[in-house]
């Protein structure tokens, strides 16, 4: 039954798979019940199939798929071809472009998430001080995370235009230097520094709101207690609050690493020279999308992903040692 | 007196530093409405303008025309409605069975779920790709739309299921008493107490969908399909060969903003919910 409108092709599609799941729920439910297991088995396996049918066609063989392709050269209209280690070889040792993406990717997570931290705790801290209208603060704080990544990556493109806003409030201070203007993503050199400035003004509001909630449920009797065997101001923010709110900090470092180390839409926004503004992910995209080659993409994807689990494998360790969680006893 | 004079002091920086941390944000965002008012003529004059005269709201009107951004729109409103639906009735019924039924390897599989929160999109990405592309659906809505019957999101389901554990189980046991089904009692009795999870979660995956640009551009390839998003990557890849239109491109960045914003100023209680859920249990 061929549709030419779009609109109702994809609705079919979408009902009928919605349907055929909602069935196969019943019939796992029923089959179940045949085979004489209990209700709460049943119901349950019933009731979590269509996230266990997600795991293991979108996830779970995926994961597996793209590990057998990264050892072969596929170009998706010929057959995968096996190639064994080349593709790796390749990545580490020829490919010119691999290495510096390695590099901005990387240089570029664990400068900007940090900075990030650091700014949104702080950016906290002074909201958790009784402030007057702490919910106005807080919702103008939040908006950069909320605009769409493409509408803040073209704006701070335009902003760091060689003529463009940043240059021009600089401009008294280039003078002063006696230096020339400095072109951010047009320069090579800048382009990390850029991108590092640009994430900052993004990542604030979302941790902020979290670290935020985090501080307001630290009991206050603590701080005072601490307060009157005579700990100061630092002190008692580092022994005491820093301690309380590190679940969420760690939390939120996790998920900011894993973000950042994925950065894609505002680097294809942001036109940098030679391609130095190539993250990772979008070198993936490159390799397999406008090269079509799917099997050298996943090598790097590959790769990408190790990478980012030794990166949140560290920050886990380094937290065994420093999260604090609430009535449990710290183990090691 | 001195403690008077010191708790002013830290008013006086407090309010400063908030001030100053506004400024930075809302400086650069009214440049970007600043910029798209402005005539072509107006956009590198020095000192800068801040207050363009006259506003040319006809920028607006003229960027929209150059490209079908009317079907841009009801393409990504379609995408994120048929999407956001599937999402929420999948993701609600996996948390309730992960909340509320005992069966045997339960608690591995949810782990596997909290897992799979840290799993990087970049590695699934090509096969996803391969067995859209083996099901013949490369540029169509489909990839964008059927996958969310199964609900993908794992924090999605890690949020609600946190939702469900705070409702007391004797709601239900009354209904089971008066003969009521799983069916019955999901739809009639927990659907509605959980309102508040569901919100929250609709408006993350509202935004989600809304600023999503990987999938698209990866699976769309006809115009008249392109969502807000590609639209504004090729109006931009457009403007960028002649000299970059910077007014039309604040302009339609604007516009691309303007929902968002609004849903957020409109329900910014849910956004902030739905962020805290996450984060407490992490």
């Amino acid at each position: 039954m061929p549709v030419s409108n779009p609109y109702i092709y994809t609705l079919v599609h979408w009902v009928v798979v919605g349907a055929a799941i909602l069935l196969l729920m019943l019939v796992v439910y029923g089959l179940l019940r045949a085979m004489k297991a209990g209700r709460s088995t049943a119901v349950g396996y019933a009731l979590i199939l269509p996230w266990l049918l997600g795991f293991i066609i979108w996830q779970a063989f995926p994961i597996f798929y793209s590990l057998y392709l990264a050892f072969t050269d596929y170009d998706v209209l010929t057959p995968p071809q096996w190639v064994g280690l080349e593709n790796f070889r390749y990545m580490f040792t020829k490919d010119p472009r691999f290495w510096p993406s390695v590099r901005l990717t990387v240089l570029y997570s664990v400068i900007s998430v940090p900075l990030g931290m650091l700014g949104a705790l702080a950016t906290a801290t002074l909201l958790a001080q009784d402030v007057k209208g702490v919910g106005f603060w807080r919702t103008l704080y939040y908006v950069p995370a909320v605009l769409p990544a493409a509408a803040t990556a073209l704006l701070w493109r335009w902003m760091f235009a060689s003529q463009g806003l940043i240059n021009t409030l600089l401009s008294p201070i280039y003078n002063l230097l006696d230096m020339q203007p400095l072109s951010w993503f047009s320069d090579e050199r800048l382009v990390l520094p850029s991108f590092i400035i640009m994430s900052f003004w993004g990542v604030f509001g979302a941790n902020t709101v979290v670290l935020l909630a985090a501080l307001k449920n630290v009991p206050k009797e603590l701080k005072e207690a601490a307060r009157v065997d005579g700990a100061g101001p630092w002190t008692v923010f580092s022994r005491i609050t820093v301690p309380m709110i590190s679940p969420a900090l760690l939390y939120v470092l996790i998920m900011q690493v894993i973000g950042a180390m994925q950065n894609f839409t505002a680097p294809l926004f942001i036109k940098t020279p030679s391609g130095a503004g190539t993250f990772l992910n979008v070198y993936v995209y490159q390799q397999g999308f406008s090269n079509f080659k799917m099997g050298y993409a996943s090598a790097v994807a590959w790769f990408l992903m190790v990478l980012i689990l030794i990166l949140t494998a560290l920050v886990w360790k380094w937290s065994a040692a420093h999260v604090y969680y609430e009535g449990e006893m710290r183990k090691s | 007196m001195n403690t008077r004079m010191l708790n002013f002091l830290k008013d006086f920086i407090t309010y400063f530093l908030l001030t100053l941390g506004a400024a930075v944000i809302v400086v650069p965002l009214f440049w970007m409405v600043s910029t798209s008012l402005k005539g072509s003529d107006a956009l590198f004059t020095y000192p800068p303008e801040w207050i363009p005269r006259p506003a040319m709201w006809s920028n607006y009107i003229e960027a929209w025309k150059m490209l079908p951004f009317g079907r841009f729109l009801f393409n990504t409103l379609f995408i994120t409605v048929l999407a956001m639906v599937a999402e929420l009735l999948t993701s609600s019924l996996v948390a309730y069975g992960f909340a509320r039924f005992q069966f045997k390897g339960r608690d591995t599989l949810f782990f596997i779920l909290l897992a799979t929160m840290m799993l990087p999109g970049v590695v699934t990405m090509i096969p996803a790709f391969l067995i859209w592309s083996k099901l013949g659906q490369i540029d169509t809505f489909d990839p964008l739309t059927i996958g969310a019957w199964f609900a993908w999101g794992p924090a999605y389901i890690f949020m609600m299921r946190q939702f469900f554990l705070t409702i007391p189980k004797e709601m239900e046991e009354a209904a089971v008493i008066d003969g009521a089904n799983v069916a019955q009692i999901y739809w009639h009795i927990m659907l509605p107490l959980i309102r508040p999870a569901l919100l929250a979660i609709g408006v993350l995956s509202f935004q989600g969908n809304w600023n999503n640009f990987q999938a698209p551009l990866i699976y769309l390839n006809s115009m008249d399909k392109f969502p807000m998003i590609l639209g504004l990557k090729f109006f931009e890849q457009t403007l960028s060969k002649e000299a970059p239109m910077w007014n039309y491109m604040m302009a339609m960045s604007v516009l691309m903003a303007v929902p968002i914003l609004g849903l957020f100023f409109s329900a910014q209680k849910y956004f902030i919910e739905g962020l805290n859920v996450g984060a407490t249990k992490g």
